[in-house]
Order: structure tokens, then C-alpha cells, then sequence
């Protein structure tokens, strides 16, 4: 649900990155996604495409790779992988599915910043964690020309 | 040739679009816990929507969520093809995260909020409002700084307080918060300010002089809602079309808000 937005906010940063240079082009656009973004990659690449109008995006290369999820444990240090917590996300209860034409979504598909609620630490149980890498939508780099 | 730019720019949702869209956003406030900011903010959200405008309430009490449970509506949450599909009190769109969370708590820090909270506004299908109520959490923190600088400019305060000495303390150091951050104070509800007992009234949190509190907080006062049991056995909606002196307490507060 989230791609198409942020597909636009990161054509409308590139072309406004374009318009301050100067520039007659956007040649390549790199997107690192976060797996705890939960977007979908095809999805953001499908988006991406839609969005490669006028003349600055025009034959623009959209290059989106995925970044792996960690946790960290504040408690007792312990790191584990995205892997481990989608176990626990497993268990979610049905009634608090977030319901789709035709599907259900565990809420973090919507609110990524909500896995405190969901996701505990593997090793001693508390919910006092942090996420350590693969949160986030990144620009990784633009080519202009 | 060819030029680059990058090096991890963040991808941050665009609340500004969606925020085009509401017309006023009436903050409900106090820095304190346990004054009735929930209850205020969902009775006043009803009161404009029965008045036939679009109204919204978005709860922001992220580790004390009470709207849903005032209003009456629970998980699950469905999305649709403009975003997540806010739950309806009647024509009143309601969003929080309890809806997503049940009764698990949410222990979120610093930063998580701020994602949060904006999340919970920019991805939930609004449409068009006139009015979308916030009800924010105890404290001066980061749920507040989140809703200043989301909604800043298109925002009024509305402080809520008991008439207790000691609310009223901490209620003031908000108003002098909202002043550094100019906010605009809408005005305050004197919440609690009295119960009907045995045919009279009484006033279990002291009885406060209006014109002293609104010296002290700076606003003038716009209600002054009673402290009613029905809402507890029977819900708020229902206590508040009994049309008793709770009912015409928001009235009196729907109508200032109006002319804020």
C-alpha cells in the first residue's frame, strides 16, 4: 500500500535534485528498502516505472535492492535476525489482522515502527529492543546527467 | 558526464498532502494524566459531527490509548485503495493505535513515536475534514513535539484540566510550553468540575474559581463538563445523548471551539 508513495517522494527528490543542478536527466536512481519497511520490491519497482515521465525521468534506470533486518536487545544485548522475528510475527491474532480485498496483513506491514508491540527479545523475553538495520526506504544514489 | 547524488537520503512520509486536507486540527491537551483528555477529545469530536461537520479524532496516547474504548469501536482495521479504512462512532472517524495492537502494550522510545504517530495520521484514509480532533498524551515529550510540528500551522490547544491545585500546576507549564512553540490556546475545559449526588452537586476535585483559572492558564474556560458515571456504565455516547448537563457541556465546548 505504501509503494506508490513512496515511489513519488523519491522521483519528486530526484527531480527537484535534478532541477537545482541543472541537469537535462536522471540516468539512475539506486533504493535500498529496508525489510522491516515492508515494501514490496516489485511493487516499488512497478511504482517506479509509472513514474517515469517528462523529459528529466524519461528512460531513467530504477535500481531497488533489499537491506536485511537486525534487532538488538537492550536488556542483554542479544541480535538476532528479521527470520526470527517473523516467527513471532506469525503468531499475531487473527483479530488484529489488518484486513485487505484479499488478504490480511500483520500490522506492521502498515506501521513499521510498532514492532516493539509485537517482536520480543529470543533470549530473555523483553520487549526493551531496538532495530539495529533494515528499517528504512533509502536513496542510496542518483545519476544525473 | 554524469553527477551523483545519494548517500542514504531517508524517504520520509509526506503528512503535508494529507494535512491539505483537514481544515482545523484542535489539539486536546493537559501534560497531565488522569484529567479526561480522551473523554474531551471523543465528546467534542461527536459533538461536531453530529453537527453535521467532517470530523475525525486521532489518538496519540501511544502507551495509554483509550480513545477506541470510549467510542466503542475495535480491531480489526481493513484497507482500502486510499489507505487504512478509519474506524466510525457514528459519522465520526476514529483512529489509534489500539486498533492495531489490542490490548498489547506498545512500548515505543524516542524516535519510534515520532515514525509512529506519523504513520497513523499519513496512512489512514481521511478524506476531507473540517475538524480532526487530537488527543494527545500526558507529558510534554515526544508525542507532543510530534503533533506541534506535524500539525503546527493549522492547530488550536484546548487544555484540559481538573480543578485541582495540582492540575492546574501542570497544566500552566504546558500553556507556557504552547507559548515557545506558538501554539494557539483555543481556550480550556474544566473537566470533573462537579457531580450531581443526592440532588445537589458536590465537587470532588474542589471547586475551582473560573475566573482564577483563567488567569492562571491564560484562556478563557469553554466548558466546565460534569463528572458522570454514566459514561462508565454506559459508554459515552450514550451519556451523552441522555441530553443531561454532560450533553450540553459539549455543546457550550463544541460552540467555543467554533469561535476559536
Amino acid at each position: 500500500m505504501h509503494e506508490l508513495g513512496i515511489a513519488q517522494s523519491i522521483v519528486e527528490y530526484a527531480v527537484s535534485e535534478a532541477k537545482a543542478r541543472k541537469a537535462t536527466k536522471v540516468s539512475e536512481i539506486q533504493v535500498e528498502v529496508g525489510q522491516l519497511a515492508l515494501i514490496e520490491k516489485p511493487l516499488l519497482s512497478n511504482a517506479l516505472r509509472m513514474l517515469r515521465a517528462g523529459p528529466l525521468m524519461e528512460g531513467c534506470r530504477f535500481r531497488v535492492r533489499e537491506r536485511k533486518a537486525s534487532f538488538t536487545c537492550r536488556k542483554c544485548s542479544a541480535s538476532w535476525p528479521m527470520k526470527e522475528a517473523m516467527k513471532q510475527l506469525e503468531k499475531v491474532p487473527q483479530d488484529l489482522l489488518v484486513r485487505e480485498p484479499d488478504s490480511k496483513e500483520v500490522p506492521l506491514h502498515f506501521l513499521p515502527s510498532l514492532y516493539p508491540a509485537f517482536v520480543r527479545c529470543p533470549k530473555c523475553g523483553s520487549a526493551d529492543i531496538e532495530v539495529i538495520a533494515g528499517e528504512d526506504v533509502r536513496i542510496m544514489r542518483v545519476v544525473f546527467e | 558526464m554524469t553527477r551523483e547524488a545519494g548517500g542514504a537520503e531517508f524517504i520520509k512520509l509526506d503528512a503535508s498532502k494529507k494535512l491539505s486536507r483537514v481544515g482545523r486540527v484542535i489539539l486536546v491537551g493537559s501534560g497531565k494524566g488522569g484529567v479526561g483528555k480522551s473523554l474531551v477529545a471523543c465528546g467534542l469530536g461527536l459533538r461536531l459531527s453530529e453537527r453535521g461537520f467532517r470530523a475525525g479524532v486521532l489518538d496519540v496516547d501511544l502507551h495509554g490509548a483509550s480513545v477506541p474504548n470510549y467510542l466503542g469501536v475495535r480491531p480489526p482495521l481493513s484497507s482500502g485503495t486510499g489507505g487504512l479504512v478509519p474506524k466510525e462512532a457514528g459519522k465520526l472517524k476514529v483512529m489509534s493505535v489500539a486498533l492495531f495492537t489490542g490490548d498489547n502494550p506498545v512500548p515505543v522510545r524516542g524516535a519510534g513515536k515520532e515514525g509512529l504517530i506519523t504513520e497513523l495520521f499519513e496512512l489512514t484514509d481521511w478524506g476531507t475534514l473540517d475538524y480532526l480532533v487530537v488527543d494527545l498524551p500526558p507529558s510534554t515529550g515526544d508525542e507532543l513535539f510530534t503533533a506541534f510540528s506535524l500539525f503546527g500551522r493549522k492547530s488550536t490547544l484546548i487544555l484540559v484540566t481538573t480543578p485541582s491545585r495540582g492540575s492546574l500546576s501542570v497544566v500552566s507549564r504546558l500553556r507556557r510550553l504552547a507559548a515557545s512553540e506558538e501554539i494557539r490556546v483555543g481556550g480550556v475545559v474544566l473537566n470533573m468540575a462537579f457531580a450531581n449526588s443526592g440532588g445537589g452537586r458536590i465537587y470532588p476535585f474542589g471547586r475551582a474559581d473560573p475566573r482564577a483559572v483563567e488567569r492562571e492558564l491564560g484562556a478563557r474556560i469553554l466548558a466546565q463538563v460534569p463528572l458522570d458515571p454514566a459514561v462508565s456504565a454506559e459508554g459515552l455516547r450514550r451519556a451523552m445523548a441522555a441530553r443531561g448537563e454532560l450533553s450540553s457541556s459539549f455543546d457550550e465546548l463544541a460552540d467555543g471551539v467554533l469561535k476559536t
